[in-house]
Parts: structure tokens; C-alpha cells; sequence
């Protein structure tokens, strides 16, 4: 019987904890709690982690999609979140 | 002969007429088609931009300012003070526009050329491609997930001091590669990831590192990830915690397989006690390089130390954002920073200081600040290398202001 290289094993390491991740990121869930905020309670809570909370007017509605995007990137908030943020920034 | 004059004249005129309205005809047949080019030429036009598919802006960030110092030191046995001062220095001057150009919902580029202290550069040039819901990949330049302080809270309109603190963001390195990141929702709680495979961090002749190199100098790549946790619905705390892990000696030299392995953790609690406002920043960096010969710049012989660097600051300010008028601008800060380099080296150092300050808030993004500084440092490097040795303290007062557009 043919012994696996170390390599091999560890691509199969690596495959698996990308399997896993990907499964962890699809069954990820938030409670009805956070499911239930909205934009307006997400754009103050989260985007004064770092900054002050900034003026709906600031941007055109196109514009904060673009920031929305950017956002995501720095923040790391989940996709639900920006959406919500920016549909609120939008009106 | 009358009768004949007035056919005549019945005929010149009725000539004049059927010209006239020839002419009439012809030039509305001219505007209609005109217009109508021009219709279908501002159709083309409108089908091409397609409306909400792709967009560029630019936003970016301007600081400037003035320092005023006086040192006083005590180096090699020597005594002596000094003053100085000056409008741009590198921690209160930048200009920096910043490019970003959505694609549809699925791609971002974002490119933030900078003119400061340091002449012309390139904070960040990447491209990002939202995946999946979750999930973000980005190839280009970027500012490596290490820690927080360098990624999110260093800009001149987010700090709240006119200083960055000592060593936090300048082991934070900007490289070329790839990263993979996201948020992900769990329950109550949230968790974001982000990892990034890049060039890596190059080692200096006297044991310091280079970064964001676009030419690698071994073919071993760099791995830095960042896990951070947010254990409340309300996403007030976040603590995360940082590895940054690769090869940084110069392929086929005697370093080649030198290891350079840093870690970070980092702390950020925002919560609105009503009617203040508090926000407690943390980060704690660790570097450690591998067992190397250095070579002395004195006589060349060979000499080793412990490559082992850390730096820690903690971070307070409070803003009444509940109260009504000048008040709610005003917000006021506090840091204590620590900065250690490895002793016995050229530049070895124990160095802390104590930062406050005044911001009075303009508008969200538009900040005027007071910040005073008071630094020591003691060197830890040895005369045999022809360090300094001894003490300075240093105390500097800023006037900063900071403008996101």
C-alpha cells in the first residue's frame, strides 16, 4: 500500500478546512434578534466602531454603494448588514 | 397692359410664395433630423452608461497641521536641549484622494495615491470581488490584517490623536498578494476572518524589516490572518487576535530560512452610556526574528541579539453625544504607548509616552484637534556598535486638522 506524502496530506488538510469553512459560512445564522434590526440600528451601531455616524446626505444613493461596498471590505460586517445600512443611508 | 402687369405680379407672388414654403419645409425636415441624430445619439449614450451597473468616485482624506517640540537629551554622556517646530512633519500632514470604482455589485477597485512627509506613495491598489455572501477576495495592494489600529483607525479623520502610536502601524505592512475575508453572523454574535498570502517582509542588514517589496526576495510567501470576534448583538466589543508568518531572509544567502513570526491582538469597545459616548481602542504587537549573525558597522565582526520587538498602546475618549450644542462636539482623549526594540542592537530602545487630547468635531468627518505629547526613551543598544546610549525625552504639542471628502 502506497504511503501518502506529507504534501498530498497536507492538500487534503487544507481542502478539508476549506470545505468546512465554506459549510461554516453557509449554516452561519443570526439569531431572530440581530435578524430583526434595522438599517437605522445597524448604521448606528456598527459604523461607530470606528467613525462617527455618518449623514444620510453625504453621498448620493449610488454613491453609497459604492461605500457600502468599501465598508464591507474595512469593517468586515456581513453582507445582510451592509444592505441594510445602505438602504437606509439611501432613503 | 394693367391686366397683364397684375397677372404678372399674381404670379411673382404666388412664385415667391411656393419658394417660401418650399424653404419653410425644407428647414424643419433639417431641425427634425437633427434632432432626431441627436435623440438617438443620447440613447446610445444611456444604453452605454448603464445606469447602477458601474460607478467611480472619489472620496480620500486631507490632514494638516503643526508641531512644536522640545527635547531634552542626555546621549553618549552629552547634555543638550532642543526646540523645534513645524507645519507638516509625518504624523500631521497627508493628502490622500481616494479612487473607487464599483463594477455592478460584484467589484470594487480602490487605489489611494499620498503626498506626504515621505514625498509621493501608494497606500493602498487593489481589486476586490465579492464572491459570495460572505466572502471577499482581493488581489493587489493592500494594508495586511494585522491587528486593526493600521486598517481602520489610523486615518487623520478617524484617530482621535494627532499621533499614530509608536510601532503599531509600522508593523503593520502594506504588501502585494492575495486575501480572502468576511463577516460572518453566528446567533447573538458575529466573527470575521481575513487572510492574506503576500511577498512578505524583507530582513535589513542591521536586523529591521522592509515591507511591500514588488520584488520578493525569497520564493517563500507570507501568511498573515486575522480572527476577530464580536461577542454581543450589539456589536459594541470586538477583540481579535493576529499571526503574520513567513521566511524573511534573502533566498540562497546563510538566512535564507530565517522565520520571521509576529502576533497581535487587539481590543475595540464602543458604547453609548447616554450621554456619553465611550470608545476604548487596544492593540498589543509582538515580532520575533530568528537567530542571525548581524555584521558590526564598526569592524565588520560578527554579532547577534535578540530580534525580539513589541509595542502596546491603550486608548480612551469620551464624547457627550447625548447633550445639545457646542458640548456634543467636543470629545477628549487619552493613550499610553509603549514601543520596546531588541537590545544590544543598533537600534535598541525602551520607549513609552503618554498622549491627550482636545477634538472639537466640525461636522462626522471633519475634525479639529490639540494633542500633547510626552515621550521617553531609553536606549538599550551597546557603544561597541557605536549606538546611542542614555536617554531623551521629548515633549511635543500639535495642532491638527483633519478633513475626510
Amino acid at each position: 500500500m502506497k504511503i501518502l506524502s506529507l504534501k498530498k496530506i497536507s492538500s487534503i488538510i487544507i481542502l478539508m478546512f476549506l470545505v468546512l469553512m465554506i459549510t461554516v459560512m453557509h449554516s452561519c445564522k443570526p439569531s431572530q434578534l440581530v435578524a430583526a434590526k434595522t438599517g437605522a440600528q445597524l448604521w448606528a451601531e456598527n459604523c461607530q466602531r470606528c467613525h462617527n455616524t455618518p449623514s444620510p446626505s453625504t453621498f448620493s444613493p449610488e454613491q453609497w454603494e459604492t461605500v457600502g461596498l468599501h465598508m464591507q471590505t474595512r469593517a468586515l460586517i456581513t453582507e445582510d448588514e451592509r444592505k441594510k445600512i445602505v438602504d437606509f443611508l439611501k432613503q | 397692359m394693367r391686366t397683364k402687369k397684375f397677372i404678372s405680379g399674381v404670379a411673382i407672388a404666388l412664385l415667391l410664395n411656393f419658394l417660401l414654403e418650399n424653404y419653410a419645409a425644407a428647414q424643419q425636415t433639417t431641425v427634425d433630423s437633427a434632432l432626431l441624430d441627436r435623440v438617438t445619439e443620447l440613447e446610445k449614450q444611456s444604453a452605454y452608461k448603464k445606469s447602477g451597473e458601474d460607478h467611480f468616485m472619489v472620496v480620500g482624506v486631507a490632514t494638516l497641521g503643526f508641531a512644536a517640540y522640545k527635547s531634552t537629551n542626555n546621549l553618549s554622556g552629552v547634555s543638550s536641549v532642543s526646540k523645534g517646530n513645524s507645519f507638516p512633519d509625518a504624523d500631521n500632514y497627508e493628502f490622500s484622494p481616494m479612487l473607487l470604482w464599483r463594477h455592478g455589485d460584484k467589484f470594487l477597485m480602490e487605489f489611494e495615491p499620498s503626498f506626504n512627509n515621505n514625498g509621493l506613495s501608494v497606500n493602498w491598489a487593489d481589486i476586490s470581488y465579492f464572491a459570495a455572501p460572505n466572502l471577499i477576495i482581493r488581489a493587489g495592494y493592500f494594508v495586511l490584517p494585522f491587528g486593526t489600529y493600521a486598517k481602520r483607525e489610523a486615518a487623520g479623520w478617524i484617530d482621535k490623536l494627532a499621533t499614530d502610536p509608536m510601532g503599531i502601524a509600522d508593523m503593520t505592512p502594506t504588501d502585494y498578494g492575495v486575501e480572502v475575508e468576511g463577516g460572518l453572523p453566528m446567533g447573538n454574535m458575529k466573527m470575521n476572518y481575513d487572510v492574506a498570502l503576500t511577498n512578505g517582509n524583507q530582513l535589513n542588514a542591521d536586523g529591521t524589516l522592509t515591507s511591500g517589496n514588488i520584488v520578493d526576495n525569497n520564493n517563500n510567501k507570507t501568511v498573515t490572518a486575522r480572527l476577530g470576534f464580536l461577542p454581543f448583538s450589539n456589536s459594541s466589543l470586538e477583540i481579535g487576535v493576529s499571526g503574520m508568518f513567513g521566511k524573511v531572509g534573502n533566498q540562497a544567502s546563510p538566512i535564507q530560512n530565517t522565520k520571521g513570526n509576529l502576533y497581535a491582538f487587539d481590543l475595540n469597545y464602543v458604547k453609548n452610556f447616554s450621554p456619553i459616548l465611550l470608545n476604548i481602542k487596544s492593540q498589543y504587537n509582538i515580532q520575533d526574528i530568528g537567530n542571525v549573525n548581524y555584521i558590526s558597522p564598526v569592524d565588520s565582526s560578527n554579532y547577534t541579539f535578540n530580534n525580539h520587538t513589541t509595542s502596546f498602546f491603550a486608548q480612551c475618549s469620551i464624547r457627550p453625544v447625548g447633550l445639545q450644542g457646542f458640548i456634543k462636539n467636543v470629545e477628549i482623549a487619552g493613550r499610553y504607548t509603549t514601543f520596546n526594540t531588541p537590545a544590544n542592537s543598533t537600534f535598541g530602545a525602551n520607549q513609552h509616552s503618554f498622549t491627550v487630547g482636545l477634538d472639537y468635531w466640525i461636522n462626522w468627518r471633519t475634525v479639529f484637534k490639540i494633542t500633547y505629547d510626552a515621550y521617553t526613551g531609553n536606549s538599550t543598544g551597546t557603544e561597541a556598535l557605536n549606538s546611542f546610549t542614555g536617554s531623551t525625552k521629548t515633549n511635543t504639542f500639535y495642532l491638527q486638522f483633519s478633513i475626510q471628502l
